[in-house]
């Protein structure tokens, strides 16, 4: 399969001469086309600020991030706005839908701003809120629907301009149990029926276990893989409780 | 996508007006001030009330560009906070891919959609206001009005320029924000701490009793400075500006530690009725406003100060006239012969009273002693003093309707005005004997009834009157051309109605002039001139009127303008900020409403917060302006007494705190609005 | 001896075709001291039935017997002080006021009502809760289990007649709701407090001494550990 992301030896620093912290401390790993791979760690791991490097919020201060072959730590500014839109798609932990637009108009933006024909749009809007599960709500404003319901929108709005990748921080973070469990269901769809690669920042077990891979971030550096394979989903949550809890130092049987 | 990015802000334009539905007001509310002032100031109608008048137009446009200025840091900071508020959703934007200048387009049209609003909003409002401040200032001037639609292009050209170039600055300044942000920092601004608590230094306590102990000094310079109207000195009333600034701004960096040292250190009243909550939000706030709320203060104090001095000056010239001008016309001339003049005015006007009289100069009596104490103490410039017959000055109390007075040959009678009557009888009680050429003579009593001395017609300041008998015998001092104060023939007059100024331009008209030659020696040169001198003095009450209507309209006028201006920026800076943490910290009150709060005392504690946070950049303006202003007042004290400078004092305090509170309770009643919307957990 | 007592607890939003019954019919009562868990999915009406519980928000029919009070026959007023001195909650997110340190954020039950504190109990509680060392930390310098822990004290410093709390581990990772957990029965064991849990954490559940499970608004399930 084709590799879509390559992450290539990244460093990040904070703080001046006197005080530096490492938050990302020399990492390197890919991602193929169409995977669905999560990257777990506790708070403070560094796990944010990679996600934040490869989605361009933040730099890198060594090394190298390709996504598609292209080198995104040379993009320049005035390109910048132009990659994102075309080969980023985003879900955040807390939606940042934009609130004087309808959900309509929300999911929509992105293909307006690739100025894509208006016809293109309507029916791009319309298969991807079918499929979704959001027809209904397409003219209500954010204000107006549930969490659960925001969050498809979210995933929505990530998709339809098809990305190269779609990049999910905490996605269930602010979501009841139900509307979670929804949402890794949907996104599980996303992954498998529509061909999205997702790259999912979590520290939730259940939610990592939708995943075909983890990779587990530890004080800025890789400490441990987990793959999926065949295994089932139960099983595969208990593999990542085992790592978490080597992660973590304790060892503590919450089976 | 033109049309996306059109929706966008028009929408967003939409949703600005109605989060910042105070800030809109007071914008429309600004431009209509300015219109309907720059209205008047064009109106032709107003220009023809009087010559003084015109000058109304010129200081209109001066104060115009302040309250421009002032309007234009409104819009710039609540720019500026209203972008800070939407930092995630502009890290949205950029994150989602639109293209940054994209983005400052969005923003600008927003604003330029509020501004055309607030503009057209602005001036319909300001037609009206200017139509209500028209009759107004008609009725000061006794006109008729008739209620007229009449739109003038140069006040709505001026008006669009106005704010035109607020906006444009703001957005400008603003856009290179827009362009500086770093996505990172946008997206997660909400995640950094604003919740510095107090800065724990001991070193605040200090600062405090350092701002208090400038306030002393400022006030004690200004105190000094205008004790007297020839020791002000311009050096000196910097140095107590620059102090009191000084001193408003360290005040108000350490109040918020002095508030919690003080007040919640005491363990009983840190546990009394929720004391700690609003204390916390109160402090945590105050110390992130602490430079705007000096700001505030500064302006406030320095506006309440200019209001109260301009009120007092309006003050003094009232009572001037009222001491100075007690008859409709009044004429002094160096002969006797008022014909022409009495020609004009029987033509002119309707005679009420007539009468023709002369004073006379004896060498100084030694009574001006009767002055020590008084503002007026080394004020009289000629040394003699004026004399008057018993019989015309009862005649002159007759027309004005006092009673008359009766007068042994060796008695003299002092008449002086009001404001310096104590000090006189406080001489007398002491010394109650005069000599004048050689003779002595007591002093019978002080009256102190308005008899036109302030304007310097029937004496200055003070006169002596004696009986008809003695004052024939009197040595009386021929007074030179040159020292003459006022000519000593007189003529008064009482109409039916009140003259106007061109009347008295007509009788201006009618005074003789002589050529007087003249030769100075500059630098070792002589110089050969003549110039023309006045043989007579016309003075009318009408002209004098019209004159101080006219100051008396431009000064309130403009200081109401500017306090007005003044007081609702400021508090809407304050109601901006509040509301805005209102709704970042809804879930606080809610969930103190969960864990168990009646709503009753939760709105208390609303109100409360709300209050102090409002009351406090009033502090020091309203404590430091009442004294400040009795000092200055100092110098006014020769046309006004001490009440009539508190009442002005609480006048002007009283208007700017109910425009204050008028913000007040919409900012309570709105913050309260906010907190109760869903109360779903 | 039954401390909570619930009679045909009913709660309706909305009209005609969009009535959602989101608690319909429910009965049930609790003794002193128990250790009571709810669960159910989401959705099925088990934060609605805490609210109500709790009375933070008034049902459209049926009673809830607090100590003996039919809480509902308050007026919003009284209703207010009632719970703040006899119920103590707990909540998933926003729990704590910001500005507030761990110690004051304990004691806001007792400020509200302009009570002097018990020192020792507070000191015995920071001790219990492990905060003595950041009693004087703000919300924002704490953990989020350390925060829940801080809002399990002040949900105890009354002693409320009920404790209520609402997904208490649901922001928490493995190892903090563990800790939360064995707090909550800790101080139901400790001081005989009264708990009753809203969750969908079986672990919980399991914690318990008795587990009620809701779907749609009905009990369908009433078992003793």
């Amino acid at each position: 399969m084709k590799e879509i992301l390559k992450v290539e030896n990244i460093q990040k620093y904070y703080g001046n001469k006197d005080n530096i912290t490492k938050a990302i401390d020399d990492i390197s790993f890919t991602v193929e086309k169409g995977e669905f791979i999560g990257i777990m760690g506790a708070s403070g791991s560094g796990k944010t600020t990679l996600l934040n490097c490869i989605s361009t919020i933040d730099n890198v201060s060594a090394g190298h991030i390709y996504l598609e072959n292209e080198d995104i730590t040379e993009i320049k500014e005035k390109d910048i706005a132009k990659f994102r839109r075309e080969k980023l798609g985003f879900i955040f932990q807390d939606f940042n839908l934009l609130d004087t637009l309808t959900i309509e108009e929300n999911i929509a933006l992105t293909l307006t701003i690739n100025q894509k024909n208006a016809n293109e749009i309507d029916k791009k809007v319309e298969q991807i809120s079918e499929k979704l599960g959001i027809k209904e709500i397409l003219k209500k404003y954010p204000y107006q629907v549930s969490g659960g319901q925001k969050q498809r929108c979210a995933c929505a709005r990530a998709i339809v301009s098809e990305p190269s990748i779609i990049l999910a921080d905490e996605p269930t973070g602010a979501l009841d149990s139900k509307s979670a469990n929804d949402l890794l269901n949907l996104m599980e769809e996303m992954n498998k029926q529509m061909g999205a690669t997702i790259l999912m920042v979590t520290h939730d077990t259940f939610s990592a276990s939708y995943c075909d891979r983890i990779i587990f971030i530890k004080d800025g550096k890789i400490f441990n893989e987990a793959v999926k394979g065949e295994k089932t989903r139960k099983q595969f949550y208990n593999e990542i409780l085992d790592v978490l809890a080597l992660l973590g130092g304790d060892v503590r049987d919450v089976r | 996508m033109l049309e996306m990015l059109g929706k966008l802000s028009l929408r967003n334009a939409k949703r600005q007006a109605k989060d910042y539905i105070i800030y809109f007001i007071t914008i429309v509310i600004s431009v209509a001030l300015i219109f309907s002032f720059n209205s008047i100031a064009f109106s032709k109608d107003i220009q023809e009330l009087s010559e003084m008048m015109k000058y109304f137009n010129t200081s209109i446009v001066v104060v115009s560009v302040i309250v421009v200025l002032v309007i234009a840091w409104l819009v710039n900071y609540t720019m500026k906070f209203m972008l800070e508020k939407r930092s995630k959703e502009f890290g949205t934007y950029q994150i989602l891919g639109i293209e940054k200048k994209d983005i400052s387009n969005i923003f600008i049209l927003e604003n330029v959609f509020i501004g055309i609003t607030a503009l057209l909003v602005g001036i319909a409002v300001g037609t009206l206001l200017y139509q209500l401040l028209t009759s107004v200032i008609m009725n000061i001037f006794n006109q008729p009005y008739k209620i007229q639609i009449d739109f003038n292009l140069n006040a709505v050209g001026l008006t669009v320029v106005y704010f035109g170039a607020i906006f444009l600055v703001a957005l400008i300044n603003n856009r290179r924000k827009i362009r500086k942000t770093k996505i990172h920092d946008l997206l997660y601004a909400e995640k950094q701490n604003e919740n510095q608590l107090v800065k724990k230094s001991k070193g605040n306590v200090i600062i405090f009793c350092i701002s208090i102990i400038l306030f002393i000094i400022a006030l004690a310079l200004t105190k000094h400075t205008f004790r007297d109207g020839n020791t002000i000195s311009g050096n000196l009333v910097l140095i107590a500006i620059i102090t009191l600034i000084i001193g408003i701004y360290l005040f108000y960096i350490s109040i918020s530690s002095f508030i919690i040292k003080r007040y919640l250190e005491n363990k009983n009243r840190k546990y009394q009725k929720n004391n700690m909550f609003i204390f916390r939000n109160l402090t945590s706030k105050i110390n992130t406003m602490s430079v705007t709320m000096g700001t505030l203060a500064v302006i406030f104090t320095i506006v309440i100060i200019g209001c109260d001095v301009a009120m007092l000056m309006n003050g003094m010239l009232n009572n001037e006239i009222d001491m100075g001008y007690t008859y409709e016309i009044m004429i002094s001339s160096l002969d006797g012969d008022f014909s022409r003049y009495k020609e004009y005015i029987e033509k002119n006007a309707k005679v009420k009273e007539m009468y023709e009289y002369r004073t006379y100069y004896v060498p100084e009596t030694g009574i001006i002693a009767g002055l020590t104490g008084s503002a007026f103490e080394g004020g009289k410039w000629y040394s003699e003093d004026d004399v008057m017959k018993l019989s015309d000055y009862n005649k002159l109390r007759e027309i004005l309707g006092y009673e008359n007075v009766t007068l042994q040959d060796d008695e003299i009678i002092v008449q002086c005005i009001s404001t310096v009557q104590k000090n006189f009888e406080k001489y007398i009680e002491e010394n109650n004997t005069l000599t004048i050429n050689n003779k002595q003579f007591k002093i019978k009593e002080v009256r102190g009834e308005d008899f036109a001395q302030s304007s310097g017609f029937n004496s200055y300041i003070y006169m002596i009157a004696v009986t008809d008998e003695v004052l024939e015998q009197l040595n009386c001092t021929e007074v030179g051309e040159e020292e003459a104060y006022d000519f000593p023939y007189k003529l008064v007059v009482q109409t039916e109605e009140p003259t106007n100024e061109e009347f008295y331009e007509d009788l201006r008209a009618l005074i003789p002039t002589e050529e007087i030659p003249k030769v100075e020696e500059i630098d070792g040169e002589e110089y050969e001139y003549s110039y023309e001198r006045n043989l007579a003095n016309v003075k009318t009450r009408g002209k004098r009127m019209s004159e101080s209507k006219s100051f008396y309209t431009i000064i309130s006028f403009l200081a109401f303008y500017i306090a007005l201006v003044f007081s609702i920026t400021s508090a809407t800076i304050l109601a901006i900020q509040q509301l805005s943490d209102s709704e970042k910290y809804k879930y606080r009150y809610q969930l103190l409403k969960k864990l168990g709060v009646e709503d009753s005392k939760l709105n208390k504690m609303i109100f409360k917060q709300l209050f102090i946070y409002f009351a406090l950049p009033m502090l020091i303006p309203v404590i430091i302006s009442i004294p400040a202003t009795l000092f200055i007042g100092n110098i006014f004290l020769v046309g006004i007494t001490i009440e009539e400078i508190l009442l002005n004092i609480a006048v002007v305090l009283g208007l700017i705190f109910i425009v204050y509170g008028i913000y007040f309770i919409a900012t309570v009643v709105q913050f309260e609005r906010n907190i109760n919307e869903e109360m779903r957990g | 001896m039954e401390i909570l007592r619930v009679e045909n607890l009913t709660k309706i939003y909305g009209k005609g075709e969009n009535e959602v019954r989101a608690v319909d019919g429910i009965s049930f009562s609790v003794e002193k001291g128990e250790f009571l868990a709810i669960v159910g999915a989401s959705g099925s009406g088990k934060s609605t039935l805490l609210h109500l519980l709790g009375g933070v928000d008034r049902p459209t029919s049926g009673k809830v017997f607090i100590d003996g009070k039919d809480i509902y026959t308050l007026n919003d007023e009284n209703l207010a002080i009632f719970r703040r001195r006899q119920v103590g909650l707990i909540y998933q997110f926003y729990n704590l006021i910001p500005i507030l340190n761990v110690e004051e954020n304990i004691t806001l039950p007792c400020e509200l009502d302009g009570k002097e504190v018990d020192k020792n109990k507070l000191e015995e509680l920071l001790k219990t809760l492990k905060l003595e060392n950041r009693r004087k930390h703000l919300p924002n310098e704490l953990s989020g289990g350390q925060q829940q822990r801080v809002s399990i004290g002040r949900a105890i410093i009354n002693s409320p007649a009920i404790m209520l709390a609402d997904e208490p581990t649901g922001n928490l990772d493995s190892k903090a709701s563990e800790e939360i957990i064995s707090l909550l029965k800790l101080s139901n064991k400790k001081y005989n407090q009264t708990v009753i849990v809203i969750t969908h954490d079986e672990k919980i559940a399991l914690e318990a001494d008795r587990v009620i499970t809701i779907d749609d608004g009905r009990i369908i399930k009433d078992e003793k550990n």
